[in-house]
This record gives C-alpha cells, structure tokens and sequence, in this order.
C-alpha cells in the first residue's frame, strides 16, 4: 500500500518533472541552406542573420521562456539533398520550424516535405513569383520580397523618371531570364510606357556588340536588362565603349549589379537602377542598429538575405507568443495577418498568399555604391494574390 | 608443349572461376538483404522514418550505380552522364503519376520509353569508343539537362512538386508510397530484382561476349560476333535498369528536379561504384548505401563534407583499388570453393 502510493507521488513527480523540462526545452529551429559551393556566400549571410538575430533573442530571455536552438544542414542548392536534410530534421532531431532554403527548386520541395510532416517552413531568399503564386502551400510562409514585388517598384519609380517611356529589353535567353522580363515588361506597360524591342542574349554572352544595332536603331529613353554576374561586366562596359550609355536609364534586376560585380564594371555601373527589398543605408533606427551589431559580430555588411533571415527570427518569435504554442496549426493560424518589426520597417504577412508585404526601395549606383533613390509602399507593390490552394 | 586437352581444361577453370566469383556476389546480395531486412525490423520496431527513408532512396541509388556497374565493370564503358537516363525515368514517371497516380502503368511507360530513348541516345553515344565515349555520353546528359531546365511544361529550373503518394498493388498487399518500411521492403524486393536480371543476362553468352568487348574489342568480330550490337543492346539495358530505379525516386521524395540529371548525379555513381567494387554488381548496393550514409552523417557534422568524401573515395583507390567488394569477393568465393570440395 504505502509502496504503491510513494511509486504513485514518485510517478507524478516524474511526470511534472518531465513537463517542466518540456517547458524549458529549447525551441529547435532547422536551418537548410547551402554552406558550400556556388550559393555557399547566401548561405553564410542566411546563417549569420538568422544567428545574430537568435542571440538577441535568447539574451532577453527567448521564445515564452524557452531558447532557440539552430541546427544548420547544408543543402548544396540542390533539392534532392535539400529534401533528405529537411526529413532528417523534421523526423529525427524533431524541429518545430525549418527555413533556410534559397534556390527556388529547393523551396518547393521543401515546402511539400514539410506539409507532408505537417510543419511549417519559411524562406527568406527565394524570390521565384510561383512559392506564393500558383505553387503556394499551406506550410510555406515567405518573408522576403519576390521578385514581383522588386519589379513592380522599381517600374513605379522609372514610371515616376521618365513618363511614358519608350522602353527595351534585353535578358539572358533561359527561363528565368525570360519570366523576368516578361514581368518587367507587363509591369511597366501597365504605368504607360512603351516597348520598343526585346532580344535574348546567351548565358555567358561574350560580344553584346551584335545587338547594339538593334538597341540604336529602337531609340529608347529606358533600358531593362536582367543579366547577371560576368554577363553584366560585359553589356555595361561594352556600352559604355560605343557610348549608348548618355541619355539611357539603365535598370534591371536585383541581381544584375551586385557587390561582387560592380567593382569589374567600374564607372559603366553608374546610374544603374533596381528595386530591392532591402538596403544597409535605410535610415530607421531598427536597420542603424542591426548594421552595426552585425558588422561588429562578422566584420562585413548584411545584405537582403541576412536582414531578411534576421528578420524571420523575430517573425516566429511573434507568431509563437500570439499562438502561445508551437503546434503546427495554432502557428500558423497566428502568422496569417501578423505584423512585425525589421530592419527594413514593419512587415506584414498576408494571409491569403503567406507573402509578407514591406515597403520596397530602389537603390542607384554612384561611384560604385548603392544610393536608395526612392520607396515605394508596400501595398503599391505586392501585387494580386495568385495562390488559389488557401 | 600445346596439346590440344589443355585448351578446354583451361577454359572450364576460367568459367569456374567467373562463375564462382559471380555465386560469390549471390551471397553477398543475400548477406545485404539479410542486414536489409533487420534494418527494417529494427526501424519499424522503433517508429523510424527518416533513417528507412534515406535506406529507401540508397537503393534507389544502389539500383542507378548497378546500372552504371554493367557498363563500366562488364563492358568497359566509362558514362559519364548515365544521370541522364535516372532523370529520364523520374521525369516520366512523375509525369505519369501526375496524370494517373498508378504504379504500373508508370513502371510500364518507363520501361519502354527509357529502352526507345536508350536505344536512340545510344546510338549516338556508341558511335566512338574510350574516352571520346565518356564525353559524349557527357555531353548528352548536359544537353537534356538544360532541355529540361528551361523547359517551362517540365517545371524548368524548379522542377516538379505534387507527384501524389502512390498506391503499389502487389496482389496480396498494396504497398502505399509514404509508408517508411513497407515502401523500404518494396524497393528493396524491387532492387535485388534489378540485380537478378542483370546477373542472368551477364552470365549468359551474351554476358560473355560483353566480357570479350572489354578484354579485346578488335578480337571479336574475329570470333563472328557484332562488337556495335551488343554495345548498343547492353547500353539499353543499362538505361532501363537505371530509368526504373529513377521512377522510383518521385515516389519515395514527391519531386523531381533537373539536378537529378546533372553530372554531380552521375559522377556520384561513379564514385559508388568504385567504392563498392567494379566489375561485381552487389558492389553498387553496397557502395550506394555506405555512401549515402556517410554524406548524411559527416554533413551534419561539417560543411567540408565534399572533402571528406573526396578523402575517402582516394583512399579507397589507393588501398583498396578493387573496390570493397573487389577485396571481400575473392575471400567469399575462396570459402564457397573450399565449401564445395
């Protein structure tokens, strides 16, 4: 009798010990992202955000009490690892949320990995249209811009420059090349300028010189381009060598000019406009004091991914005290319409597409660094909500 | 010195011996499935799904390499783009299944469209021999690679999402495609049938002839037989064995992506198969799952993962340049031999 009854409080205490330790157990966050090869640089900016970001938090005492624990996988920007690490931490080390993933391929597989496991997942540098588009998913939240949302500013304010401009394109001849054009194009069409010619150049193009015929002869106040890296050094510095570059407005994607590629461009770089969701000169005090602790925790400057991978961790931690759970469904239900505070301003997740809505900027180049030019709401530049699952 | 009843004596120990080495390779195909089968007793006794998962999709890769083994370690052909055919059949099979999601009018129109493009694809790559031959088959996989990267209709460079879970109907049971051990068992059934087929079709003369192309190609048309017939009808094969372990592949992930069909993929069936032994087909399994447990295990250790893989796999060249299975076999069949007697 007394021994079942001390086995009984000996039961109980162990139970109550058991929850208490569930309480305090750190809340587990799966990080898939590439750290090495090609995309291995997004990847150290995606870790490096998301870690600092988890130190505030955890300093001020984490997420209803409980710390955040990251746990990083390398995905080698190929979906077929991404896939096999994102079930590794989603069955076996048991994660309450997954982010990471930067190749778009990634983020879809990832994304149904993760409804299949009835988890929730969120990219912070995906920017293909579909993720929230066409292929959205009831498990996939995106806190980044994509890139409708970079084109829809960015049109905005050449719409702004040059009124009904006659404008031509020129793209990388591959699917993203021409999606980003097309974009681009209808976009702007929409504010009134006009097209006035579009070619398709190879990837890894060596002489542009074979279009500049066409792009003369087309007289436009307004050039679109959406080529990248290498690609890049050669338009703009062969331009500027066949002097097309006084009197044309230069714009493009966000990734056409880059930290990486201006210093070979040189002076050809100057003038070049783009739309970004995210600049280190945005003058808040949230982004004057993120650029700073970053810059004294790795001694380099963040870029969109790492504001935007910083900015995620805040984005659950709000979501998991409005829900006070971490249950898939309470979650996500407390994502859908939550605003939040990050370096670029306030954010706000728009439930019916998980697409976060945030003031966009566009940055210009002068004397090889980016100047933010203008800034376009964020309701202006969301655009329609395409997701038709939810 | 030569009297003529040396010649066929010679010739029987020789076929004794391929023949004890390739009964040697039946037991350690039986040893796997052994060790395949406590696994998932093991992982269903635990509640297990990812380690069952990742096993799943090392026999799928098991089934590539043995595919890749056929042609290097019985023909001596080097691919370097056999991903192309693994792909091939991912791709159809999840375009298939997203039609109609049933196993096996997928397995079917796999089987037929990879022997087709196979046999088309083959005879462009058959054309040259040696190294020329690794860079074809190279460039090939390279082409429909970026084919299918830009192709819009084929999910271009995102791929394909939403290949729903299928229902496998074996008669008796009906295997669903997100269940870990019973998907596990099945691919497991399906893979060790892979190496059956093939181990006949390599033990017959046919099989044989093959042999001779890799010893001696200019001697066999002496010997009457057509050197660019049975290449081409050995590289079929190979592109079928290897398209239906692709098929498989969207089953087990409910994706495909055209990284499936890049050279990372296929260099990475090299690399098992040298690491399992070439030349003796369980090689592949063996190498495949040492492989892929090893990647998943030092990639969450280091991101340097790449590099230590590199390690391994040079080791393995420089101490054991047999392969694993190339240095366990002899000892197999030495102990069947001596069984015998």
């Amino acid at each position: 009798m007394t021994r079942s009854t001390t086995l009984l409080t000996l039961l109980a205490a162990t139970t109550m010990l058991s929850v208490q330790a569930l309480a305090a157990d750190p809340i587990k966050i799966g990080v898939v992202t590439p750290l090495s090869g090609t995309y291995s640089p997004i990847g150290q900016q995606v870790r490096w955000g998301l870690e600092l970001a988890t130190k505030e938090v955890n300093a001020a005492g984490g997420i209803m009490g409980r710390q955040i624990e990251l746990l990083f996988e390398d995905e080698e920007a190929n979906p077929s690892v991404a896939v096999q690490k994102a079930d590794k931490l989603f069955e076996s080390q048991k994660v309450d949320f997954l982010t990471g993933t930067v190749n778009s391929g990634s983020t879809l597989a990832v994304g149904q990995t993760a409804e299949r496991a009835g988890k929730l997942i969120a990219t912070t540098v995906s920017f293909a249209d579909s993720i929230t588009g066409d292929k959205c998913s009831p498990n996939v939240f995106r806190v980044n811009a994509r890139a409708g949302q970079q084109s829809a500013a960015l049109a905005a304010w050449v719409a702004k420059q040059k009124p009904k401009a006659k404008v031509f394109f020129l793209g990388p001849d591959y699917e993203m090349g021409r999606s980003t054009v097309a974009t681009f194009k209808r976009t702007i069409e929409g504010l009134g300028a006009t097209s006035v010619g579009e070619v398709f150049a190879p990837l890894d193009n060596k002489d542009y010189t074979q279009y500049f015929g066409q792009l003369r002869q087309a007289r436009p106040e307004v050039l679109y381009t959406s080529v990248a890296g290498n690609d890049t050094v050669r338009l703009l510095t062969q331009m500027q060598d066949f002097g097309l570059l006084g009197n044309l407005l230069v714009v493009g994607a966000s990734g056409t000019v880059t930290s990486q590629n201006i210093g070979a461009i040189g002076s050809a770089a100057n003038g070049f406009g783009t739309g970004v969701g995210y600049s280190v000169q945005i003058d808040n005090p949230q982004n004057k004091k993120f650029v700073a602790d970053f810059k004294a925790a790795y001694n380099a400057d963040p870029d969109l991914y790492g504001a935007d991978s910083y900015g995620l961790i805040y984005f659950y931690k709000a979501a998991v005290e409005k829900a006070q759970s971490t249950e898939t469904d309470k979650v996500r239900v407390a994502m859908r319409g939550l605003t939040w505070m990050t370096p670029q301003g306030e954010k706000t997740m728009r439930s019916e597409d998980h697409q976060a809505v945030q003031p966009m900027y566009v940055v210009q180049v002068r004397e090889g660094k980016f100047n933010v030019v203008g800034d376009v709401a964020g309701s202006e530049a969301i655009g329609a909500d395409e997701c038709k699952r939810f | 010195m030569l009297s003529p009843s040396h010649l066929p004596l010679s010739a029987t120990l020789r076929h004794d011996r391929s023949g004890l080495l390739m009964r040697a390779s039946h037991v350690l195909v039986v040893v796997f499935v052994v060790a395949a089968l406590v696994f998932a007793a093991l992982g269903a006794a635990l509640g297990d799904t990812f380690f069952l998962r990742l096993a799943t999709e090392a026999l799928i890769l098991g089934g590539f390499a043995l595919s890749v083994d056929i042609l290097l370690g019985y023909t001596g052909l080097l691919s370097l783009g056999h991903a192309l055919y693994f792909g091939f059949g991912a791709y159809v099979s999840a375009l298939m299944l997203k039609q109609t999601p049933s196993f096996w009018l997928a397995m079917g129109v796999v089987l037929v469209a990879a022997a087709a493009f196979g046999f088309l694809t083959g005879l462009i790559a058959n054309r040259v021999r040696g190294v020329y031959f690794a860079l074809v088959t190279f460039g090939l996989a390279q082409v429909f690679a970026k084919v299918v990267y830009n192709t819009r209709a084929l999910g271009a460079s995102d791929g394909m999402i939403g290949i729903p879970i299928v229902p496998i109907e074996l008669g008796v049971v009906t295997v669903m495609s997100n269940a870990p051990v019973a998907f596990f068992l099945f691919t497991l059934g399906f893979v060790t049938m892979l190496y059956a087929v093939s181990a006949y079709l390599l033990d017959t003369s046919f099989g044989r002839v093959l042999g001779a192309l890799r010893a001696n190609e200019n001697r066999v048309p002496f010997l009457g037989y057509s050197t660019h017939r049975a290449r081409l009808a050995i590289y079929v094969f190979a592109s079928v064995v290897a398209a239906l372990s692709g098929a498989l592949y969207p089953m087990l992930r409910g994706f495909v992506s055209p990284e499936l069909m890049f050279f990372a993929a296929s260099g990475n069936a090299v690399i098992t198969v040298v690491i399992g032994g070439v030349g003796t087909l369980v090689g592949a399994l063996y190498g495949s799952v040492i492989l892929t447990v090893l990647k998943s295990v030092i990639g969450t250790m280091t991101e340097h993962h790449l590099i230590v893989v590199g390690l391994i796999f040079m080791a393995v060249v420089i101490f054991l340049p047999k392969g694993l299975m190339g240095f366990v076999r002899p000892r197999v069949a030495r102990l069947l031999d001596g069984g015998g007697r």
